[in-house]
């Protein structure tokens, strides 16, 4: 199999003229280009003057700012680590290491998958361009949600934390995790019966699955590992940037008051700390920290319902699932997260 | 049709640039701790500077980089993505909408991350938060009490959760408190401020408020709201009883400072 691909390869560059010195001069235009560019940014940022009485902002429009300025501060190195994991799936593991050891039976399969966070301990926003890292390997729809959904909360970070925050006090940490698990694999096993699969993807995506298989040398392998970075950045940055500024326009519209308030009825408590964990957008590693922190009026139960919806489901990951999912399947994925989470805080609060 | 090609092509690597340098520069400057937990510096930095060859790699290797019209029958996937951006029949009347998004995008992350300063939260966010709401905040670290006298160290954080903690007069009438914040109106007293800070767990976006209360009438006039002070008194019974806040500081001075590098406690 390896031999006609290399071919494949090499065939373009002994068609054009000199193929060589074109390529090295592009090359060199194209790193001068980039260099520009980072200076340019480089000498805006040294310049732009250092004081913010200059621009006589109110402080809500501040705040804003240095909201969704420190989220994107924040996701920004897990993104670009989800996407170098996901480069070294596809590129550098030889083919099929990850997946043909994971058992046949599809069931088994995204058990084990919904654990492969326990391994790569990366943020739920990392775990998107590496979700679609694997996708491209071969790994079907439904078993990509399943470690979508999965590992931001079966992480061993996110369960120590949580264990910090909560430890054994009235079952939050098991509901949580439990919880979790059941629900990654329901959504897995519910897609897994979808006829048409692909359908759920993407036109885009579906499009960078299929030119994805080509392989070469160690030459085209660093060509193949820098042409996907770019082609990685393309997708999830504009996502989250955009989710970034929501998450911090939200954050400084929506009066909280009101989802305090709700916090101490069995019913309404799940509802909105559900809201609440999808608009802040927190990563799942800290949001126990975090929902601790609104003081101890909320129900154990919504407290669940946020710490299991929120790494699922929140502008921010539904920014960036939007990638790779049609807006239809984020919809249903939306509605039956929403649903089971609700449950789970309800059966949580009523159950004790 | 130039434009949209271009914008299409490079909207990813322009926008990790600029997420890239601002993140350096904050790193360098060391700012980033207005924005995330001293905790993440080392790993944000080296991600960034990773990101940021392989940025830089892309533009050399990647074909287009330089507007080569030819090239792209080699690399389906590059080519072909921007032709089937959002619905085909659409692309007439609506394909304007998305180059122009793509470049708003790019104009706000400029504006964001390259030309604001950086800042901290303000009052709004106090405002927004409940101030010494927050329980994790104020518990998960209780101070341990220095043996005899000498609470220099005790810091807005400590000394809020100690009050909180329902320590009664007697514990807090021979203590002095040295306190550095930024001052936020009461909600209900005008005679009170606090002394405040933001506690951070992970980045801004998870801050919380904590105070100290200080009573002094007319501050006002002195002072305004966000502005930072250093606040030197012993604690006393607030002489407003109906206030909320039992015990307040009772400050002869207050020292107008300047925003400490760490404006966030953790």
């Amino acid at each position: 199999m390896a031999l006609p691909a290399v071919d494949k390869r090499k065939q373009p560059e002994h068609e054009h003229g000199t193929p060589a010195r074109a390529l090295t001069s592009k090359s060199a235009a194209g790193l001068v280009v980039g260099l520009v560019l980072v200076a340019l940014f480089a000498v805006v940022r040294v310049l732009a003057p250092s004081t913010s009485e200059t621009f006589g902002l109110p402080n809500a429009a501040r705040d804003f700012a240095t909201l969704s300025i420190s989220v994107v501060v924040e996701s920004l190195p897990f993104v670009f680590l989800g996407i170098v994991l996901s480069i070294a799936v596809q590129v550098w593991l030889p083919e099929g290491m990850l997946l043909r050891r994971l058992p046949r039976s599809p069931v088994l399969r995204r058990l084990v998958l919904s654990l492969l966070g326990m391994l790569l301990p990366v943020c739920e926003c990392g775990n998107v361009p590496l979700a679609r890292g694997l996708v491209v390997k071969g790994l079907t729809v439904a078993e990509s949600m399943t470690f979508l959904f999965a590992a931001p909360i079966l992480n061993p970070v996110t369960i120590v934390t949580t264990a910090q925050a909560f430890g054994w006090n009235n079952g939050i940490l098991v509901s949580r995790v439990l919880g979790g698990f059941f629900i990654a694999n329901l959504v897995g096993w519910i897609y897994s019966r979808h006829p048409r699969p692909g359908e759920l993807l993407t036109a885009r995506f579906q499009e960078t699955c299929n030119v994805a298989d080509h392989d070469g040398g160690a030459a085209g392998r660093v060509r193949r590992s820098v042409q996907m970075f770019s082609q990685e950045t393309r997708a999830m940055m504009p996502a989250l940037f955009i989710g970034a500024g929501m998450a911090g326009l939200i954050q400084v519209a929506v009066s909280r008051e009101v989802l305090v308030a709700l916090g101490s009825n069995p019913v309404w408590s799940v509802l909105a700390l559900m809201l609440l964990a999808f608009v802040v957008a927190i990563c799942s590693n800290v949001d126990a920290f975090f929902i601790l922190s609104f003081g101890a009026t909320f129900m154990p139960g919504g407290i669940v319902a946020f710490l299991v919806f929120g790494p699922m489901i929140d502008v921010k990951m539904l920014a960036l699932m939007r990638t790779t999912f049609t807006a239809k399947t984020l919809l249903q994925l939306s509605v039956l997260v929403a649903l089971c989470a609700a449950v789970l805080g309800l059966a949580v609060n009523y159950g004790h | 049709m130039v434009i949209r090609r271009l914008v299409g092509r490079w909207q990813g690597m322009v926008l990790s640039l600029i997420g890239i340098v601002a993140t350096i520069w904050l790193g360098l400057t060391g700012q980033l701790a207005l924005y995330i937990h001293p905790r993440y510096f080392v790993f944000t930095v080296i991600m960034a500077v990773i990101a940021g060859v392989l940025a830089l790699a892309a533009f050399a290797l990647v074909p287009g980089a330089n507007d080569a019209p030819d090239g792209g029958h080699t690399h389906a996937g590059d080519a072909h993505a921007h032709e089937h951006d959002g619905d085909d029949a659409h692309r007439s009347r609506w394909g304007w909408l998305r180059p122009a998004g793509s470049v708003l995008t790019i104009i706000a992350a400029v504006v964001a991350l390259l030309i604001l300063p950086p800042s901290t939260l303000t009052t709004a966010t106090v405002a927004q938060r409940d101030l010494n709401g927050s329980a994790s905040a104020l518990t998960l670290k209780t101070p341990a009490l220095p043996g005899k006298g000498d609470y220099s160290s005790f810091t807005v954080r400590d000394w809020a959760s100690l009050l909180r903690s329902g320590a009664g007069q007697d514990f807090f009438a021979d203590k002095t408190a040295t306190v550095t914040g930024f001052i936020s109106a009461d909600t209900t007293d005008p005679n009170l401020f606090f002394v405040t800070r933001f506690v951070v767990t992970c980045c801004a976006v998870d801050a919380q408020p904590i105070g100290v209360p200080v009573y002094h009438p007319g501050w006002q006039n002195e002072f305004k709201t966000d502005s930072w002070v250093t606040v030197t008194s012993s604690f006393h019974a607030n002489p407003n009883a109906a206030s909320r806040e039992a015990i307040v500081l009772m400050p002869d001075s207050i020292k107008p400072t300047t925003q400490p590098a760490q404006p966030y406690v953790y």
